[in-house]
């Protein structure tokens, strides 16, 4: 059985920057530590006499302490497991304090920045009220998303953090193609920000499209509380996408609730390892509740960022036609009509809706569920936001023009080259497995049976009670290089600026209990080549990809950028499994 | 073979080599042969009811058609497939045609998806997460029939047939099935 101690805390190299991360935690616990024995009280051990509700699946304790997430109530309980609560102690943030002295938090504000310019970002507690229960979360400058911030394609734009939260964090501006120095990866290419701390990152730009920034210090809490921002970086050809009447943004998010409120995280580790935490109420934009006003006609153009820690999911615009125009980092070679966006954690997508007739309709997440207990797979559908279509009909060129799918004849030129290496052998092969080391004997059998049929992809938490008592101490996320057979941190892979490496990634079905990873890249841009051997006829630069169960992925990633970066699955509560490493570029002579 | 893809990806990268535009050449397309994941291939298991099919056998691969998602579902989140069957040992009728149906577990649901002409080679499409494909000898094949007439030849269920109830199994044994609405 593997050993996770070395798993920081944060989720960075074990080596050499564990130091930090104990550090780093007994710093946090301690704080945490005070607050609880001045307040709540809260333990991981339950009370005496503690019932399971099993009708409602709760426990009743207190806000602060475990409850067991809501679970479908035709579900059985697995039996041996009817007391048991994760190892590791229960987290709110702002424990202790009183809520309603927090700051209430405010919708995010567009932030547009030319080259040079700097931006004041506070890391802060705030207060939400979700569902009818207030609570403490985290905000940039006190806004859900975090402020939009707007910058010029080839611009560097500076940001200045400060962390005014009870824990370490850092900035990571995903997809971002910037200097290593400012990638926000604790212990690998900065300190973390401590708290009362400032740190300033210079955010070059280099490429257009739809990024975003959240922490890189237990991405599980801190982003889930509401740590994230898009970036848009805005291209000098006016006429980059074809016509739109307007640009939405739609982030998409998930957290995890029942009726007294957030169900708490881990702290000393995750707790839902196994699948990540699956949220039970939906956020667009940080609201429950988001909708959009548009005319009869009007093309909307929609930038689409998933910040769930691990939900995929399948976004459908009710009957109306959607363009798929960009992705991760940039446009596609060709515009494509599709029926939905599968949008995987960290994903983006940039697509084109018109919406031709009056009235409402529905952005929802509409998914096959499984139910593992019955063997089944059952229609869910989630409302996400809603879009009233009323008024004057929009007019012009715009709404007539929508019918037209363009070729990107300059990404075609830059892009179209790179399939020649579709042909040859991957420099590398990763192949994704897990180990499991201490989790309750029930689990273990439920899961080794439930492995009979695993499904390419969990849009669901179909175990919600296993998963919520896994944790990261018990669960390794590993990848495997083929060949070495070196897993995570001990993959050493080294390179030149420019070139362009071949990587397969195969999620080997046959591991103890398989799940679909989207991979992600840090500082640089990738191609997916081919899946299952597959070619790609509509070539886009990419930061992150999943790979469902089963499947093989072969993506070449342009080495463009020097430094120290990141390579790991982008479900948070892989991520602090283990799920990464690191590897170098080395700069031009 | 797990690594099936690593044989065909090769192949599929040479013929790539050199060729221009966005827009793949047809026969490049036809010399694409994706690698199904071994792990959702499943057997094509014959009846034994139709006189000289008795030691056919066959394997169904399935993979994804081409998405930009990495992951192909409908718009109410069912998987869509590709599938390819390749079949020993089964001889084509002399009369009427072997017609390749797709169908839902509880058979509620069917779709003629084509005649088999090649046993070495049949690709169809399914877009349900269960689902039975099934070969049945028919005087002719009809692409407007509900469902088959004719003796079934042979039959394999997906891979996600294999996800069955707990209740009463493993450790819900004690769980009465007739409480979740099995008998």
């Amino acid at each position: 059985m593997s050993d996770v101690a070395g798993v920081g805390w944060w989720g960075e190299k074990p080596s050499p920057s564990l130091a930090w991360g104990r550090r780093l935690a007994a710093s946090w616990a301690s704080t945490l530590g005070a607050a609880l024995v001045l307040g709540l009280g809260v333990g991981a051990a339950p009370a005496a006499g503690q019932q399971m509700d099993h009708a409602g699946h709760r426990m009743p304790m207190a806000e602060g302490a475990w409850r067991m997430p809501p679970m479908d109530p035709n579900m059985p309980m697995l039996p041996g497991l009817e007391m048991a609560l994760p190892p590791v102690a229960p987290f709110l943030a702002a424990a202790g304090i009183d809520i309603s002295t927090l700051p209430e938090a405010r919708p995010s504000e567009v932030v547009e920045m030319a080259g040079g310019d700097t931006l004041d970002v506070d890391v802060s507690i705030v207060r939400r009220t979700l569902n009818g229960h207030e609570m403490a979360m985290y905000g940039y400058n006190g806004q859900y998303p975090g402020p939009l911030i707007q910058a010029p394609q080839g611009s560097t734009v500076v940001v200045r953090v400060t962390n005014r939260i009870e824990s370490p964090t850092t900035v990571h501006w995903h997809g971002v193609r910037l200097d290593n120095a400012f990638d926000g990866v604790p212990g690998l290419t900065q300190a973390p920000i401590e708290v009362g701390e400032t740190f300033v990152y210079d955010v070059k730009v280099p490429d257009a499209g739809m990024f975003w920034y959240h922490p890189h210090v237990r991405e599980d809490v801190q982003q889930d509380l509401g740590l994230y921002g898009n970036l848009l970086v805005t291209p000098p050809d006016p006429e980059y996408f074809g016509p739109a009447h307007r640009e939405e943004v739609l982030v998409l998010d998930d957290i995890l609730m029942d009726e007294a409120g957030a169900i708490p995280w881990g702290e000393e580790a995750p707790t839902h390892a196994l699948m990540g935490r699956f949220g039970t109420v939906m956020l667009v934009n940080g609201e429950t509740d988001h909708g959009l006003d548009v005319r009869p006609g009007e093309v909307v153009r929609f930038y689409m960022t998933n910040v769930a820690n691990t939900r995929t999911f399948n976004v459908t615009f009710g009957e109306a036609r959607v363009k798929l125009v960009g992705s991760d980092v940039g446009r596609y070679e060709r515009e494509t009509w599709v029926q939905s966006v599968v949008i995987a954690p960290a994903e983006r997508y940039v697509v084109d809706v018109q919406f031709p007739e009056e009235g409402p309709v529905v952005i929802a997440n509409s998914i096959q569920a499984v139910n593992h207990f019955r063997g089944e797979f059952y229609p869910h559908v989630d409302t996400l936001a809603v879009v009233t279509v009323g008024g004057d009909p929009a007019e012009g060129s715009t709404a007539d023009g929508y019918e037209d799918l363009r070729e990107n004849a300059a990404v075609v030129a830059e892009l179209d080259p790179l399939r020649a290496h579709a042909g040859r052998e991957p420099e590398y092969t990763l192949e994704t497995t897990v180990r499991v080391n201490g989790l309750p004997l029930p689990i273990v059998v439920s899961m080794e049976i439930d492995t009979l049929y695993v499904p390419p992809m969990e849009w669901n938490d179909a175990m919600p009670m296993m998963n919520w008592l896994s944790t990261g101490d018990q669960v390794t996320w590993i990848l495997r290089e083929a060949g070495t057979g070196r897993e995570n941190g001990d993959i050493a892979w080294t390179f030149d600026e420019g070139d362009l490496v071949k990587i397969r990634v195969f999620n080997d079905p046959d591991s103890f209990h398989p799940m679909n990873h989207p991979i992600h890249v840090h500082g640089q841009r990738f191609v997916v080549l081919a899946r299952d051997g597959m070619a790609n006829d509509n070539l886009v630069w990419k930061d992150t990809a999943i790979v469902p169960v089963g499947s093989t992925m072969d993506i070449l990633v342009e080495m463009s950028n020097p430094g120290d970066w990141m390579l790991h699955c982008h479900i948070a509560e892989h991520l602090h499994a283990g799920m990464m490493f690191d590897f170098t570029v080395r700069p031009a002579p | 073979m797990r690594w099936s893809s690593l044989v065909l990806t090769p192949l599929v990268g040479v013929l790539a080599l050199g060729v221009g535009g966005a827009t793949l050449g047809a026969e490049w397309e036809a010399c694409l042969q994706p690698a199904s994941p071994e792990y959702y291939q499943f057997a094509m298991v014959p009846t034994g009811r139709v006189p000289g099919t008795g030691n056919a056998r066959g394997t169904a691969d399935v993979w994804f058609p081409h998405t930009p998602f990495g992951v192909a579902v409908s718009p109410d989140g069912s998987y869509r497939y590709e599938f390819r069957l390749r079949f020993e040992r089964l001889r084509l009728p002399r009369q009427g045609s072997f017609v390749v149906w797709v169908t839902t577990t509880d058979l509620d649901q069917v779709e003629a998806v084509g005649e088999l002409t090649d046993p070495a080679a049949f690709e169809g499409e399914v877009g349900w997460n269960k689902f039975l494909v099934v070969v049945t000898h028919e005087d002719a094949f009809d692409p407007e029939a509900a469902t088959w007439q004719g003796p079934v030849v042979i039959r394999g269920m997906s891979r996600s047939g294999m996800m069955h109830t707990m209740a009463g199994h493993g450790p819900f044994e004690q769980e009465k099935c007739s409480s979740y609405g099995y008998e």
